[in-house]
C-alpha cells in the first residue's frame, strides 16, 4: 500500500510517504499565497530521492491551517448573517464574561461580522420546535435584496431555536439560492444544530466566513494532485480527528480547522500504543506554545466545543466553536517564551521572541532570555547542531541575556538563572496539567507521556516526574508527528441533535427514533463519501443533572435501543460523573441536552514498518557538560544519536539524544531505551532509585 | 545575604508553588461543587495562609471575597486559638460581618498539620444554593428588613471534627435549608478540596523545610506590600472624592446617595465611604467586607491590575465607613441582595480617582439588571424561577468607545435565550442594543440593552433588581451621561412604567420590557472623530433620525457631511 500524509503548518509543509510500509519523511517550505505550490515541490523531491509516483499512490491525506488562518488573520469572505426579528445583536452581545477578572480594559472578542452585516427577518419558533411567526417572505425579500446590493460572498443563516425546528432555515437557503445562484448560504441547523444561540451563530457565520477561502484552496490541491497524476481517494482531517471527503470539507469547512493539532494526538495515541499504552498525556512543545492532548483508553479526548483566535490562551478570550475537535490545552510555553525578573522572582512567558527575532542565541536580533537561551546554556542544546545542522547557536550572546537581565537583578549566578528558567517553564507547564487532571478526573499514573515538537522532548522527563506520569514516548519522527497522525487516522462523520429529554420520562421509542434521524443523516453523508466497508457506529450524549448549566460527555451503550436503555444511559452518566466530580446526586434526575452517533469506517493501513535499525550501544563517545543541579550540577553527559541506542538495551540518565528536529534531556535517575518500532521510551526512576 | 533574605530560585519555587495551590485548590472546588454559583459563575474564593493566620495566596476567582478572605482565619483563630485544634477539624462561618457580607457565602477554614504543629490554613468560600429564609436562593431583597428573615447564620463553629463532619451541626444547617442535599454535597466538595490543598501544602513543606518557607512568606509579604506602595505612590498626593446616587431600594423610597473620599498619601490610600446614605431596610446593604471586597478591587484596577493577591497587598489599603451606613451596616441590617452594587461602589471609585488618573477612568456602566419570574409552572406543578442577568455597556475611557455588552465589575456570562425558554415558561421577545443610549464624546459610551420578556404561564411575580432609572450613569471630561435606563410593562398595550425595584404581580401575556441605561462617555463630543460617527451611523449605534435628541449639534454637522452608501 502506498500513501502519502501531508500536514500543511504556518511555517513548514510536513510530508510523510508510506511506501509499503516504510515511512520517508519531508519538510519543505510553507507556500501561503497558494498551498498547492508548496505541496507539488514536496512531491517533486520525494520523487527525486526515491520511489514516489503520485499515480501509484492508494490515497492522500491531508491536514491543514488554511482555516483557522483566515479568523485569525480575519482574512475569510465577506459575509452576512440572516437571524430572527429582535436578535439581531445575539452575536455581538455573546455571553459577555471578561476572560480577565481584574482587568477592565480588555476588549470582547471580534466578531467576524459588523452589526451593519446582520439582517433580521420576521419569524418565530419555541424551544419544542412549534412555530409561534411563520416565516414572513416579505421581510425575507427586504432582507435578500440588501444582501444583493452590498456584494457579500456568503450568507450565514441562524434563526432562533432552529436546532429544533430547521424548516425556516431551509426555506431561506432555497429562496437564497433561488434568488442569488453564486452566494454560498451555510444554515445553522446543519453546521452547529445546538442549543445556545450564541454559540450556535458564532459557528454557522464562521462556516459562512471561512468557505470561499477553504473551497478554493480545495480545488486547487484537487487539481494539483490529478495534475501529477492521481486519482484515487484523498481524505482530508476534521478537528475532531477524523478524515472526510474534500466535498465534505467544502461545506463544513468550520470541521477542519484544528486538523493538523488532531493528527498530532492520534500520532501521539498510535506512538503509545505500539508501546502497549492506551493512556496518553500528548505533549507538543512548539516554539511559541505547548499543546497538551489526551488519550483515554485508546480514544482521544474529544471536546464539544473549542474557541478560535484565543487571547494569551485565556478561555473565554476567543470565538467559541460548536464543532468536536479533539482537545488541547494550549498554554504560552515554548522555546521562544521569555524569561523576566519580576518581583525578586523569575517569571517566564506567556510573552514569546516567536521565530523573528527568536531567542538570542538564534542571532537574529533577539536580546531577551528565552527558554531556548536557557536550554543552550544548561548544555541540553548542541550550539553546533540545530535543527538538522540548519544553523548555529550563539552561546555566549545567549549567557549574556540571562547573566544581564536576570542573573545579576536577582543575584543569581549564570547557569542558577538558567536552570530556573528551565524550571520556572516546566512549572508552569506542570501546573497547567494538574488543572486539566483535576477538571477531567485524570490520574497521572496511569497515563503514559508522548512528548513531540522542538522544545518537548527537552521538557519531558523533567515534567512528567513532577506531575507523576511514570513513562515518557518520544515517537519516532516526531519532527513531522502530525503527517505521521494522519496515517493512522480513520474516516469519521458524526451526527447530533440537540433534545432536553429526562431520562426517566423518557421511553426506548423516542430515543430509537432520535437516534434513526441521526443515523440517516450520517449515512447520506456517507453516501456521498462512498467509501467502501461498513461503518462501526458508537454513541455519546452530553448530560447533566436536571436543572444544571453544564454538561458532560458521556459514551451510551451500543447495540439496540429498547426500554431499558433509558436506564442504562442514566446509569453511564452517573458512572462519568462519579468519576469527574467524586460526587453523585442519587436522588437527582438526570437529562441528556445534546445526543451524538459517530460512523467510523476503517481506512486501509499499512503493516507496521521497518525494525528501526541497530547499531553498536556506545559507537559514540561524545560528552558534553550539562547541568543537573539536583543531582550535584555540571556533570559529563552522553551524547548520542537515536541510532546509537539498541532495543534491549536501556542507559541511565544523564544523557542526551540528538535527534535532526529535536533534542531528548534524559536527567539522572531516569533510564531510555530505543523499541523495536523506533521510539525511545524513559522510564522515570522513583525517588529510591536517585 | 541577610537572615531574612533567600536566592530568588527557591523564592520563586516557593512563592509559585503556594499560588498554585490556591488555584488548583479553587479548580477542584469548580468540579466537585453542586451550586451553579461556584460551577458557571465562579462565585467562591480559595486561600492560602500562615501559621500566623496571614493570607499568603489568594485564587483568582471572585473578587466579591476580595475583601473578606485576608481576615477570615483570624477571625476563626479568635474563635478557636491553636491549642483547640486538631488534625482533620475544619471550621465554617457565614456571618456577614465576618464573611463576604451575605448568609449564601459559606467558608470553611481547615487547620493544616505538619508533623503536630500547625503550618497554616487552607481556606475555601462557595456561594451555597440556599441558605434558608424568606426565599429560595436567600438573597431576596423586597420586603427583607432583617438579616433574621434571609436564613441562617452561622458565626464560627467546628462542622468538621478530625476528618469528620458534626452530623448534629449538620443537622441544624440542613434542616433550615431548601436543598439539603445539594447543600450538604457542597459542603462536603469545599472539605475534600481543602484536604487536597492541606496534602500539598504539606508536601511543599516537606520538600522546602518549614523554616524556608516561613522565611518566604515574610519575603512575599513584604514585596507585594512595597509593590503595591510603590503603585499608590504614583497617585498624587490629595484627597478625592465623589458622590453619586442610586434610585431608591423599593417601589416609593428615598435614592441612596453613594459617595467615597479616596485620600492617596505617600504610598498608602483610604477609602472612606462615610458620607453616603445610613442603612436601608432592603437587602441591599454592604457589610464592610464587601465594601472593602470592590474598593480593592478598584484600586487593583486603576493602580496594577495583577499584584498577587495576599496580606501584604491589603496593608496599604484602609477601608472605612461610618458604621450604620450603606457601606458599614450594622447587623441585623439585611444585604441578601447586596450584589446590585457592586457597580455602583466601582463608578463611585472611578468617578474620584478620573481626578487623580484621568486616563485610567471611564465613563459610568451602563447599570445591569437582575430580574426574576417566579411562580408555579402550569406544565409541571413544580416551582420555576426564571432568574436573569442583563449586562450593557462600558463608558468611554482615554483611548477608545466603551466596550459593548460587557460583563461589568462582576464577571459572569448570561443565560442564552434558547436556554431560558426551554426552563422556563417565558418566551423573549426581543434582545438587542438600543440606539442612541450610549453617552456622546470623543469616545461614546456602550448602548443599553433591551431585553422584552413575555409571560407564557397563568400567573407568576415579577421582581425587578435595577438601577439608573433616575440618576444617569455620568459622564467624563465632557462626555455625556448614557441615557436613563427604563422598564415598561406591555409595551405595545398600556405601557405603563416601572420602577426600577419594583415588585408586580403579572399574567400570562404581559410582557416586560428592561431597557438599561447606556454608558456615560469620555472627553468632549466635538473631538470625536468623523469616521467614527460614520461607523455608529453604518452600524445602527446612533441613527440619524436620532440625533438631535442625543448627539451634539457638532456631531450631527459633521456626520451630515458623510456621504453614507
Amino acid at each position: 500500500m502506498k500513501r502519502l500524509a501531508f500536514d500543511i503548518g504556518g511555517t513548514f509543509t510536513d510530508f510523510v510517504y508510506d511506501d509499503d510500509g516504510t515511512f520517508h519523511t519531508l519538510k519543505v517550505p510553507t507556500t501561503p499565497e497558494d498551498p498547492a505550490i508548496g505541496v507539488i515541490e514536496g512531491m517533486r523531491h520525494l520523487g527525486e530521492s526515491g520511489n514516489f509516483n503520485a499515480k501509484g499512490l492508494d490515497v492522500v491525506l491531508h491536514a491543514t491551517t488554511v482555516a483557522t488562518n483566515a479568523i485569525i488573520e480575519r482574512k475569510g469572505g465577506r459575509t452576512a448573517l440572516i437571524t430572527t426579528d429582535g436578535f439581531r445583536d445575539v452575536l455581538i452581545i455573546g455571553r459577555q464574561k471578561r476572560y480577565e477578572t481584574y482587568d477592565l480594559y480588555i476588549k470582547p472578542p471580534k466578531p467576524l461580522v459588523q452589526r451593519r452585516d446582520i439582517f433580521e427577518v420576521v419569524e418565530r419558533v419555541a424551544f419544542d420546535g412549534e412555530t409561534v411567526i411563520a416565516l414572513d417572505m416579505a421581510s425575507l425579500d427586504t432582507v435578500i435584496d440588501r444582501i444583493a446590493e452590498a456584494n457579500y460572498d456568503a450568507v450565514a443563516v441562524a434563526l432562533l431555536h432552529a436546532y429544533a425546528a430547521p424548516d425556516h432555515e431551509r426555506q431561506i437557503r432555497d429562496r437564497l439560492y433561488q434568488r442569488l445562484p453564486d452566494i454560498d448560504v451555510s444554515i445553522s441547523s446543519e453546521v452547529s444544530p445546538k442549543f445556545r444561540e450564541y454559540e450556535r451563530t458564532n459557528t454557522t457565520v464562521a462556516n459562512s466566513y471561512v468557505k470561499p477561502i477553504v473551497s478554493r484552496y480545495v480545488t486547487h490541491l484537487e487539481e494539483a494532485l490529478s495534475g501529477k497524476g492521481f486519482r484515487n481517494e484523498f481524505f482530508i482531517m476534521q478537528s475532531s480527528g477524523g478524515l472526510v471527503s474534500p466535498e465534505f470539507a467544502r461545506n463544513f469547512p468550520i470541521r477542519i480547522v484544528e486538523s493538523g493539532p488532531a493528527a498530532g494526538v492520534l500520532m501521539a495515541r498510535d506512538a503509545a500504543a505500539e508501546e502497549g499504552f492506551d493512556h496518553v498525556i500528548a505533549f507538543d512543545m512548539g516554539g511559541t506554545t505547548a499543546k497538551l492532548g489526551a488519550v483515554d483508553e485508546g480514544v482521544p479526548s474529544i471536546s464539544p466545543t473549542f474557541e478560535i483566535d484565543p487571547v494569551r490562551y485565556k478561555r473565554g478570550s476567543g470565538l467559541p466553536i460548536n464543532t468536536p475537535a479533539v482537545e488541547l490545552l494550549e498554554i504560552g510555553a515554548g522555546g521562544g517564551s521569555i524569561a523576566r525578573a519580576e518581583l525578586g522572582t523569575i517569571a517566564v512567558g506567556p510573552e514569546s521572541a516567536g521565530a523573528k527575532p527568536g531567542p538570542v542565541c538564534y542571532g537574529l536580533g533577539g536580546d531577551v532570555p528565552t527558554v531556548t537561551d536557557a536550554n543552550l546554556v544548561l548544555g541540553y542544546l548542541d550550539p553546533e547542531y540545530f535543527n538538522d545542522g540548519a544553523f548555529t547557536l550563539d552561546i555566549a550572546a545567549a549567557r549574556n541575556a540571562i547573566q544581564s537581565k536576570i542573573a545579576k537583578p536577582l543575584d543569581l549566578s549564570t547557569e542558577a538563572a538558567a536552570w530556573g528558567i528551565h524550571l520556572i517553564a516546566t512549572n508552569n507547564m506542570e501546573h497547567a496539567i494538574r488543572i486539566v487532571s483535576v477538571e477531567r478526573g485524570r490520574d497521572p499514573r496511569r497515563y503514559a507521556m508522548v512528548a513531540f515538537g522542538g522544545a518537548g522532548p527537552l521538557h519531558a522527563a523533567r515534567l512528567a516526574r513532577k506531575i507523576g506520569v511514570p513513562q515518557v514516548i518520544i515517537p519516532k519522527n516526531a519532527g513531522v508527528g502530525s503527517a505521521v497522525g494522519l496515517l493512522g487516522a480513520d474516516a469519521r462523520l458524526d451526527a447530533s441533535a440537540t433534545r432536553l429529554l429526562r431520562l426517566n420520562e423518557t421511553t426506548g421509542d423516542t430515543l430509537r427514533q432520535l437516534y434513526e434521524e441521526l443515523e440517516e443523516r450520517v449515512r447520506q453523508d456517507l453516501d456521498r463519501m462512498a467509501l467502501p466497508g461498513e461503518p462501526i457506529w458508537s454513541r455519546f450524549a452530553y448530560m447533566r443533572f436536571s436543572g444544571q448549566g453544564f454538561e458532560i460527555h458521556v459514551p451510551l451503550p451500543t447495540g439496540s435501543i429498547d426500554d431499558a436503555y433509558p436506564q442504562s444511559a442514566e446509569d453511564a452518566f452517573r458512572r462519568a460523573y462519579a468519576t469527574r466530580h467524586q460526587f453523585s446526586d442519587m436522588q437527582a434526575s438526570v437529562e441528556a441536552v445534546d445526543w451524538y452517533l459517530v460512523a467510523t469506517i476503517e481506512t486501509a493501513k499499512s503493516t507496521p514498518g521497518a525494525i528501526a535499525k541497530s547499531s553498536d550501544v556506545g559507537s559514540s563517545l561524545r560528552t558534553r557538560s550539562a547541568f543537573f543541579p539536583d543531582a550535584g550540577g555540571w556533570l559529563e553527559t552522553r551524547i548520542l544519536n537515536r541510532g546509537d541506542l539498541v532495543p534491549g538495551n536501556p542507559l541511565e540518565g544523564p544523557a542526551i539524544v540528538a535527534d535532526p528536529d529535536s533534542t531528548t534531556v534524559i536527567p539522572p535517575g531516569d533510564r531510555v531505551e530505543a523499541m523495536k518500532n523506533g521510539h525511545l521510551v524513559i522510564r522515570i526512576g522513583t525517588e529510591d532509585q536517585l | 545575604m541577610s537572615e531574612r533574605e533567600m536566592d530568588a530560585l527557591t523564592l520563586t519555587v516557593i512563592w509559585n508553588g503556594i499560588m498554585s495551590i490556591a488555584e488548583e485548590l479553587g479548580i477542584t472546588l469548580r468540579h466537585t461543587a453542586f451550586s451553579e454559583g461556584v460551577r458557571e459563575g465562579d462565585d467562591f474564593s480559595t486561600a492560602i495562609f500562615d501559621r500566623n493566620g496571614r493570607m499568603i495566596a489568594q485564587g483568582n476567582f471572585s473578587p466579591g471575597h476580595l475583601g473578606s478572605m485576608p481576615f477570615v482565619a483570624q477571625h476563626v483563630r479568635d474563635y478557636f486559638p491553636e491549642e483547640n485544634l486538631s488534625p482533620g477539624d475544619a471550621i465554617a462561618l457565614n456571618d456577614s460581618f465576618m464573611g463576604s457580607g451575605h448568609f449564601p457565602d459559606v467558608f470553611q477554614v481547615m487547620p493544616v498539620f505538619l508533623d503536630g504543629s500547625i503550618i497554616g490554613y487552607v481556606a475555601t468560600s462557595a456561594h451555597q444554593v440556599d441558605m434558608g429564609g424568606a426565599a429560595p436562593g436567600s438573597q431576596k431583597v423586597h420586603g427583607v428588613t432583617e438579616s433574621y428573615q434571609e436564613g441562617l447564620r452561622i458565626l464560627p463553629v467546628k462542622m468538621v471534627r478530625s476528618g469528620e463532619f458534626d452530623e448534629d451541626i449538620l443537622r441544624i444547617i440542613l434542616g433550615n435549608v431548601r436543598m439539603p442535599d445539594k447543600v450538604r454535597g457542597d459542603l462536603a466538595a469545599q472539605h475534600g478540596a481543602n484536604l487536597t490543598a492541606a496534602e500539598r501544602l504539606c508536601e511543599l513543606h516537606r520538600d522546602h523545610g518549614t523554616e524556608l518557607v516561613e522565611r518566604a512568606h515574610d519575603i512575599i509579604l513584604d514585596r507585594t506590600e512595597a509593590h503595591m506602595r510603590d503603585a499608590l505612590a504614583k497617585v498624587p498626593n490629595g484627597t478625592y472624592s465623589f458622590e453619586d446616587f442610586m434610585d431608591d431600594y423599593g417601589t416609593d423610597t428615598d435614592p441612596i446617595k453613594v459617595a467615597v473620599d479616596i485620600t492617596f498619601e505617600d504610598g498608602s490610600v483610604t477609602l472612606d465611604f462615610s458620607r453616603s446614605s445610613d442603612h436601608v431596610p432592603a437587602a441591599i446593604n454592604s457589610y464592610i467586607n464587601y465594601t472593602r471586597a470592590y474598593a480593592v478591587f478598584g484600586i487593583k484596577v486603576f493602580c496594577d491590575a495583577n499584584f498577587p493577591q495576599n496580606a501584604g497587598g491589603m496593608r496599604p489599603i484602609t477601608v472605612t465607613a461610618r458604621e450604620g451606613s450603606f457601606f458599614n451596616p450594622a447587623f441585623p441590617a439585611p444585604s441578601g441582595g447586596r450584589a446590585i452594587l457592586q457597580i455602583r461602589i466601582f463608578d463611585a471609585i472611578n468617578g474620584a480617582m478620573a481626578k487623580a488618573m484621568p486616563e485610567r477612568a471611564m465613563g459610568a456602566f451602563s447599570h445591569w439588571s437582575n430580574p426574576n419570574i417566579g411562580g408555579i409552572d402550569d406544565r409541571t406543578g413544580r416551582p420555576f424561577i426564571a432568574y436573569d442577568v442583563i449586562l450593557a455597556g462600558y463608558g468611554g475611557r482615554a483611548d477608545s468607545d466603551g466596550a459593548e455588552a460587557m460583563s461589568p465589575v462582576m464577571n459572569c456570562s448570561n443565560i442564552p435565550v434558547e436556554v431560558h425558554e426551554t426552563n422556563n415558561p417565558i418566551r423573549v421577545q426581543r434582545m438587542e442594543f438600543i440606539p442612541d443610549t450610549g453617552g456622546a464624546g470623543k469616545h461614546r459610551g456602550g448602548c443599553g440593552v433591551r431585553k422584552d420578556i413575555e409571560l407564557l404561564n397563568s400567573r407568576a411575580t415579577l421582581s425587578l433588581l435595577g438601577d439608573r432609572h433616575k440618576y444617569q450613569p455620568y459622564g467624563l471630561f465632557g462626555g455625556e451621561p448614557g441615557a436613563l435606563g427604563t422598564t415598561i410593562l406591555n409595551p405595545h398595550r398600556n405601557a405603563e412604567p416601572l420602577g426600577s425595584k419594583e415588585i408586580r404581580e403579572i399574567q400570562k401575556g404581559d410582557v416586560v420590557s428592561i431597557r438599561l441605561s447606556g454608558a456615560g462617555g469620555y472627553g468632549n463630543a466635538e473631538e470625536r472623530d468623523p469616521l467614527a460617527i460614520q461607523n455608529d451611523l453604518m452600524d445602527g449605534y446612533i441613527s440619524a433620525a436620532d440625533e438631535f435628541d442625543h448627539v451634539s449639534d457638532v456631531m450631527v454637522a459633521q456626520s451630515a457631511k458623510i456621504k453614507l452608501p
